[in-house]
């Protein structure tokens, strides 16, 4: 028990972290505007969570590498390369989400964005690079206690059940572009690419033995269960309040009606508070983990512990995905939940060509080990790649025609 | 092989090149190139090529090859060039597959490098590894913007990115031998000992689980003991753990009793045991009555190595002693005292020793007023203790006066404030 103690950490800490601005955005506008029709998609969703996660757990544990060094060595500095270009990218537009989502969380108090997002992105960047991190994220992670109100009002809603049990069971999809980009954002927020090298850096950091492994597979199994019940109850909310009444999300303050079953005119305040926290939390990770990355893919210097002198690349780009990010979101007039769930999609176009990368190293023999993939596993995630680039590849079909 | 002068080309300029034979059908590609260890340049003996058909990896002579030009590798025109299935003798490392894009130790500037590329020398048929290049600039070189990139920053700032090479006498590759799983080593194994333990322990850190056990396992006692007294925590354990029992009890054995003691504690009863009767008897009692003291007491922090004397001793044979021992300065800052009934009387410092007529015995030299702390004492009396007279160790005495070791100020630092260990 104690030794999972000290092993649990790394899956039901990126879990949380994943239910940030695009999450929220991306399930309340699943349930708003389709109602129960995606519940489906939730149950593939989980266990391809779990699967992939606990293949990054592994890879970490067993090599004691991170996943950006695994590639370098595996497939050499060109390839790596375009790919942590295309990740920053993709990653750069998930902090751009989560500035979206502190603007319009501090929007519903009437504070202008040209004040909350430049002093957040401000005490972020300062919390990182001079700060305390380790004492700040478990405030973070006691706030994610939030989720918990849309279990509550889910079930307040009176939602209809039956409907829900069809959306569950019965999967349905038309082809639209729109249909397309809600489920491939809904795969892209749930199994963020960031994500996975984030795991596996932060198991390779606890240091977890081979042995005490197994602990590990249980903290990835919470975790992405936590994660799914929540996207469960907020599409579930969403759809028995705002789908049911018709009304189709374009700001923070559409989404927090989600919450009124419970907190009645208060909702909008709740909700805030929610986004604000989660958006907070993700821009305190994901740019540090993607800076991370990229310096321990390109052989750059990097750590909070290191001068700026000292390593140069990392803390510019950690800056620059920063302040570029927050910047963007000042410009006038940007539809801040669309910025959110767009962000999402691209991350679901990006992962299957991170999955194939990830399937060819874990397959492995000489960095696995006795470790490699069973074969169930190889199926389904091979099938689970071509599925996803057919779906992006149909998306821009459906967008040109 | 056929060629003028000496020419210097990168790894990466030759990979994948066509191998062709001297009739120019082709062989296969160049897949990688096999060199000997043990010279301070290391010769590259075999050129591996893959063939078109299958992808297995075969090794060619080196001796074979004619001539390298642009695009092409031409081998000399024999009865047959014979090509072997590849095979790894003892001191062979393959360039590609276990030196390029992989980590490194960097010996001189004590630092883990990321091989970008691997420079060779072509001198008198010979080809050798010189330099591995760790800079921007081979990124970019083996992205192809090289040019561009000239280019650009010339026009700009009137600057070249500079090539960022180490010479390979420095380096240490950390690709391991499968069957004992232990460093091929390069000949400056004697380099790696003389980096600073503070500076070895972070490039442990730094390194991937399966790195930082092969590089354990190649240090020799003494530094091992040193590094892992540096090494954080959490890497302590699963080192200690991966050495045979044999070496492990040695290397506690070199370590100091308090540092020996506090990874002891971290280990699962079983295995504390087992290192615990592995070592020599002396230390292991000395383990052992550490051992027993509870934690966040003076005697959790203490360490049993100090120098003391009787007081009928002289200053010369205090001198003499001081001179023989092989602990740290600051552990024997001070010298204690004792009387026929062992117990603590008096405390000297080195400058009363250098300063006085040799004869002088050490009770009348002696400070008569020693602050002493209490095994049981806790660890923040002995904080304030410090605090208050700003000693550099403090003596621990027992019921009886009996001195039983010695905290110095940064174990006793490191006990109350647990975040500067870092």
């Amino acid at each position: 028990m104690i030794i999972f103690l000290a092993v649990i950490g790394p899956g039901i800490i990126t879990s949380n972290v994943d239910n940030d601005a695009g999450g929220i955005a991306t399930y309340s506008m699943a349930g708003a505007s389709y109602g129960y029709s995606f519940l489906w998609s939730l149950i593939p969703i989980t266990v391809l969570l779990i699967i992939i996660q606990e293949m990054s757990a592994r890879m970490g544990v067993v090599s004691g590498k991170g996943l950006s060094d695994l590639i370098r060595e595996r497939f050499g500095v060109r390839i790596t390369f375009y790919l942590l270009l295309a990740l920053v990218l993709t990653n750069f537009g998930n902090t751009i989400a989560e500035f979206a989502g502190i603007a319009s969380a501090l929007e519903i108090f009437n504070v202008s964005r040209f004040i909350s997002v430049p002093i957040a992105a401000f005490l972020v960047w300062l919390l990182v690079v001079k700060g305390n991190y380790k004492s700040v994220e478990k405030v973070f992670l006691i706030a994610c206690f939030f989720y918990v109100t849309y279990i509550i009002s889910g079930i307040l809603a009176k939602p209809d059940w039956n409907l829900a049990q069809k959306g569950i069971l019965s999967p349905t999809l038309d082809f639209t572009p729109a249909s397309l980009g809600m489920l491939i954002g809904l795969v892209g927020t749930t199994i963020a690419p960031w994500m996975q090298f984030y795991l596996q850096s932060a198991v390779v950091e606890k240091n977890i033995k081979l042995r005490d492994y197994k602990h590990s597979r249980t903290d990835v199994i919470i975790g992405s269960f936590i994660v799914n019940i929540v996207a469960l109850f907020i599409i579930v909310a969403c759809a028995a309040t705002l789908f049911k009444a018709g009304i189709k999300i374009h700001t923070a303050s559409d989404a927090a009606l989600a919450l009124a079953p419970l907190a009645g005119k208060y909702c909008s305040a709740l909700f805030a508070f929610g986004l604000l926290n989660a958006s907070l939390f993700a821009a305190s990770i994901l740019p540090l983990s993607t800076a991370y990355v990229v310096c321990e893919g390109m052989g750059w210097e990097e750590g909070v512990n290191k001068k700026f002198s000292e390593a140069p690349q990392f803390y510019g780009l950690y800056s620059l995905l920063i302040f570029a990010g927050a910047g963007l979101i000042l410009l006038p007039k940007l539809p801040l939940f669309l910025i959110m769930f767009v962000s999402q999609i691209l991350n679901g176009v990006l992962l299957p060509f991170i999955l194939i990368f990830i399937l060819i190293i874990i397959n492995d023999k000489k960095i696995m080990g006795e470790y490699t993939n069973k074969r169930g596993f190889n199926i389904i995630i091979w099938v689970t790649t071509i599925i996803m680039i057919g779906l992006s590849i149909f998306l821009l079909i459906s967008m040109f025609k | 092989m056929k060629q003028a002068s000496k020419t210097f080309l990168f790894l990466t300029e030759i990979l994948n090149l066509k191998v062709i034979d001297s009739e120019g059908r082709s062989v296969g590609r160049l897949a990688d190139l096999k060199a000997t260890l043990g010279e301070l340049f290391p010769k590259i003996n075999s050129i591996c090529v893959r063939k078109k058909k299958d992808r297995k990896l075969f090794s060619l002579d080196w001796s074979a090859a004619d001539t390298i030009d642009d695009n092409v590798i031409r081998l000399k025109k024999e009865e047959e060039t014979n090509l072997f299935p590849l095979e790894m003798k003892e001191k062979e490392i393959l360039l590609k597959e276990e030196i390029l894009d992989k980590q490194v130790m960097d010996t001189m500037g004590a630092k883990v490098e990321r091989v970008n590329d691997i420079h060779l020398l072509l001198s008198e048929g010979e080809l050798r590894v010189v330099h591995v290049d760790y800079g921007v600039r081979g990124i970019f070189r083996r992205l192809g913007w090289i040019k561009w990139v000239d280019l650009l920053t010339n026009w700009f700032f009137a600057y070249q990115i500079p090539d960022k090479l180490i010479s390979w006498k420095y380096i240490q590759p950390l690709a391991s031998d499968p069957a004992q799983k232990a460093l091929k080593l390069n000949v400056t194994l004697k380099k790696m000992h003389e980096i600073h333990p503070s500076d070895l322990a972070d490039i442990l850190e730094e390194l991937g689980k399966q790195q930082r056990t092969a590089v354990f396992k190649s240090l020799d006692i003494e530094t091992a003991a040193d590094a892992l007294e540096e090494i954080d925590p959490k890497f302590q354990v699963s080192l200690i753990e991966s050495a045979a029992e044999p070496r492990a009890s040695d290397i506690l054995e070199e370590m100091a009793p308090d540092e020996a003691v506090d990874l002891l504690l971290s280990l699962p009863e079983e295995k504390k045991e087992k290192l615990v009767l592995g070592m020599e008897k002396e230390k292991r009692e000395k383990l052992r009555e550490l051992l027993k003291f509870r934690e966040g007491t003076a005697g959790s922090i203490m360490t049993t190595e100090f120098l003391s004397l009787m007081e009928d001793k002289t200053v010369k044979e205090a001198i003499e002693k001081f001179k023989e021992s092989s602990l740290p300065l600051e552990t024997i800052s001070y010298i204690y005292v004792t009387n026929n009934l062992d117990q603590l009387v008096g405390v000297l410092t080195l400058r009363n020793l250098i300063l006085s007529p040799l004869e002088t015995p050490l009770v009348e030299l002696m400070n008569k007023d020693v602050i002493t702390v209490k095994i049981q004492d806790d660890v923040d009396k002995v904080a304030e203790v410090f605090k208050k007279y700003k000693f550099m160790t403090l003596p621990v005495v027992d019921e009886d006066d009996h001195i039983k070791g010695i905290i110095t100020l940064r174990d006793a630092v490191d006990a109350t404030f647990p975040e500067f260990q870092e």
